[in-house]
């Protein structure tokens, strides 16, 4: 990403942040710079700091949903999470989620940003439709496919038994087998637009003259994809990877006001886990030593993350 | 590619720049614009294989052509139906809505869904118009508030080489790994303590820093492409540093500050657990959590429960629609690019 554009700018001046003795003086030469970012970081601090710290803290403690008397365990509601035979389907079935829904809303939603980048009449128009479900909101789409998909009345059910296709109503959400395929099929639907917007901002930036040379050249089209295409976009494809990544890891609305985890925790996550936990059984304790656990997996992507935004910290400076 | 080069040279009959770019590629076009037939085959001749499949193009659709334009229609499919049965559904009646097998155009439209929401005088409808003022001010102080922020902070992440400024901005952009959902119990705890349980002013502020990470980010890679020299100039002709900024770079940024607006105004329409926590008394909910109420409180109306999440996307997808162009270019020009 940050590659292409790096190559035609003259070499960075020396970066401010190298520590050097009159580092005090600096900070207080720069005083009212400090003012521009303070209310940002003001706001941060209070709305993220603390709880981060706040919830490391809790997680050693037994929190009883009656008594306000907490109670030290050490890493008790530790073992207890990691320990439990739950914890792992729990865990199978976040990952299954995750990759999942990443993954085939990448794929959909970059075939999209390709297709959509051609010329053709009502472009306009077929890029706005398939816009739309990125913007609807999480429970708006779970109570519209719940709908949809409704074993008795839905639209698809309802067809199918019509055409005789199936003979029974199609039992999707309540069934163990076809419950997470259904769910991240929804997730996909509202997903993949992101990935298309994304791309086709990243597309725009593949130079022309390239594709032509590359063209001229006689490569075909799954080369000049392969070869021009895709080195081209590495940055914008790292990054809306790992967002969505982050995005699904986090993902909580959506299974939880079409499943809410059922049936039998078939569907349930981490994240509805830890809702459950700590809103229905008001163990909070436990539910913030959970989220210690998920909190470290997503601190480790993040690291990629920020890696990836900053092409390797290659960050431009112009001194005001 | 190929229509664009050869319709391109047809209409201005030569063009410079294309010819300024690459002599094969100059050569071509000086060969399909000139009417002649003989130039024709000695071109030809020259950058052969090219020429022959860009010719063969035109006239047939390769297979990967036939192949995307199945995979958009199916995509199309499968974007539009839920949504056009949600429209389809919030147009029947109760009865008509669970006919076997299913109509897919309502037998007899009726708008009794939409009216009796959009009614103040019944209780549904008094309940939902409430709901919809609460959220449009949520998202509206969330919009605010956040450029209010994002602006300075991003300008002087761009600008200013303070210490410790790599190691601030990456802090704001870690914000996007946190689990929203972790953070409920410590914050819910937090509002407890600023004595703002129940009330707007949690979900605003909690709101503001999901937008702000984005906003920052989008709006420091615009403000980097933005010569500093521009500012200079306006610097020496004798504006200050606010005036420089307000009349020079805010408007170069504006389509970064558009998305940003239209990115936290979203995101605060649209979010549900928060809301769910935060806000305890019925005549404070915003529209998520109270669509949810009603369908908890009116399970076989499904009907009424399509016309509610129509009406409660119609504002987003319009906004979003009709500036998505900015959206497109913030990112492009902003983000991608940076």
């Amino acid at each position: 990403m940050a590659l292409s554009r790096a190559r035609v700018l003259p070499v960075a001046p020396p970066r401010a942040r190298r520590p050097r003795p009159g580092l005090f003086a600096s900070i207080v030469r720069h005083w009212a710079d400090y003012l521009y970012v303070a209310p940002a970081l003001l706001v941060m601090v209070l709305v993220i700091g603390y709880p981060v710290v706040y919830t490391v803290y809790l997680s050693f403690f037994e929190t009883p949903p009656r008594s306000g008397d907490w109670v030290w365990t050490g890493v008790g509601n530790y073992t207890e999470t990691l320990g439990s035979a739950r914890f792992w389907d729990t865990t199978r079935n976040t990952f299954y989620w995750t990759v999942g829904s990443t993954a085939l809303a990448f794929v959909i939603g970059f075939g999209a940003a390709l297709v959509v980048q051609r010329q053709f009449v009502g472009r306009g128009i077929v890029r706005a439709i398939l816009l739309i479900p990125y913007v609807i909101s999480h429970v708006a789409a779970a109570y519209v496919w719940r709908w949809f998909l409704h074993s008795d009345y839905g639209l698809v059910s309802g067809t199918l038994l019509d055409w005789g296709v199936i003979e029974r109503p199609l039992v999707l959400f309540d069934s163990i087998r076809w419950v997470m395929p259904t769910v991240i099929l929804v997730n996909v639907w509202k997903e993949f637009p992101f990935v298309m917007i994304m791309l086709l901002a990243g597309l725009q930036t593949v130079p022309d003259q390239l594709m032509r040379a590359a063209k001229v050249d006689g490569a075909g089209a799954w080369n000049r994809f392969w070869h021009v295409t895709v080195p081209h976009l590495k940055g914008v494809i790292l990054i809306t990877t790992l967002l969505l990544f982050v995005v699904n890891l986090n993902s909580f609305t959506l299974v939880y006001l079409m499943t809410g985890g059922g049936p039998a925790g078939a569907s349930q996550l981490w994240i509805t886990e830890i809702y459950n936990i700590a809103f229905r059984s008001l163990r909070y304790g436990e539910a913030s030593a959970y989220s210690v656990v998920l909190f470290l997996i997503m601190l480790s992507m993040g690291y990629f993350y920020v890696k990836a935004l900053t092409g390797g910290g290659k960050s431009q400076r112009r001194p005001a | 590619m190929s229509a664009n080069l050869s319709t391109g040279v047809g209409a201005s009959g030569g063009s410079t720049a294309d010819a300024g770019l690459d002599g094969r590629d100059a050569r071509i076009a000086a060969a399909i614009a000139t009417p002649t037939a003989p130039s024709r085959p000695a071109v030809r001749s020259r950058v052969q294989p090219a020429t022959r499949r860009r010719a063969r193009r035109r006239c047939r659709p390769t297979p990967i052509g036939v192949l995307g334009w199945v995979f958009l229609a199916v995509l199309l499919f499968f974007t539009v139906v839920p949504m056009a049965w949600m429209v389809s559904t919030s147009l029947k009646s109760s009865f008509a809505a669970i006919d076997q097998p299913p109509r897919w155009i309502p037998a007899e439209p009726t708008i009794v869904n939409y009216t009796k929401l959009l009614n103040p005088d019944e209780t549904v409808g008094a309940d939902f118009l409430r709901y919809m003022r609460n959220s449009v001010w949520v998202s509206t102080a969330t919009t605010v508030l956040g450029l209010i922020v994002a602006v300075p902070a991003s300008y002087a992440f761009s600008r200013f080489a303070f210490p410790g400024r790599d190691t601030l901005f990456f802090s704001v952009l870690v914000r996007n790994m946190f689990p929203t959902v972790v953070f409920l119990i410590p914050l819910f705890i937090l509002m407890r303590r600023l004595t703002l349980v129940d009330s707007h002013w949690s979900l605003i502020l909690t709101y503001l820093t999901f937008g702000l990470p984005l906003s920052i980010w989008l709006l420091k890679g615009f403000y980097d492409n933005i010569p500093v020299e521009l500012e200079q100039a306006a610097r020496i002709d004798g504006a200050t540093r606010f005036q420089a900024f307000y009349l020079i770079v805010m408007p170069l940024s504006s389509p970064g500050i558009i998305a940003t607006a239209i990115y936290a105004f979203i995101q605060g329409w649209n979010e549900y657990v928060y809301a769910r926590t935060f806000i305890q008394s019925d005549r404070l909910l915003t529209m998520p959590v109270g669509l949810q109420k009603f369908f908890t409180e009116y399970a076989s109306d499904w009907p009424g429960l399509m016309a509610a999440s129509f009406i409660m996307s119609v504002p987003v997808v319009v906004l979003f629609l009709a500036l998505q162009k900015y959206f497109v270019q913030a990112l492009t020009e902003g983000a991608v690019k940076s």
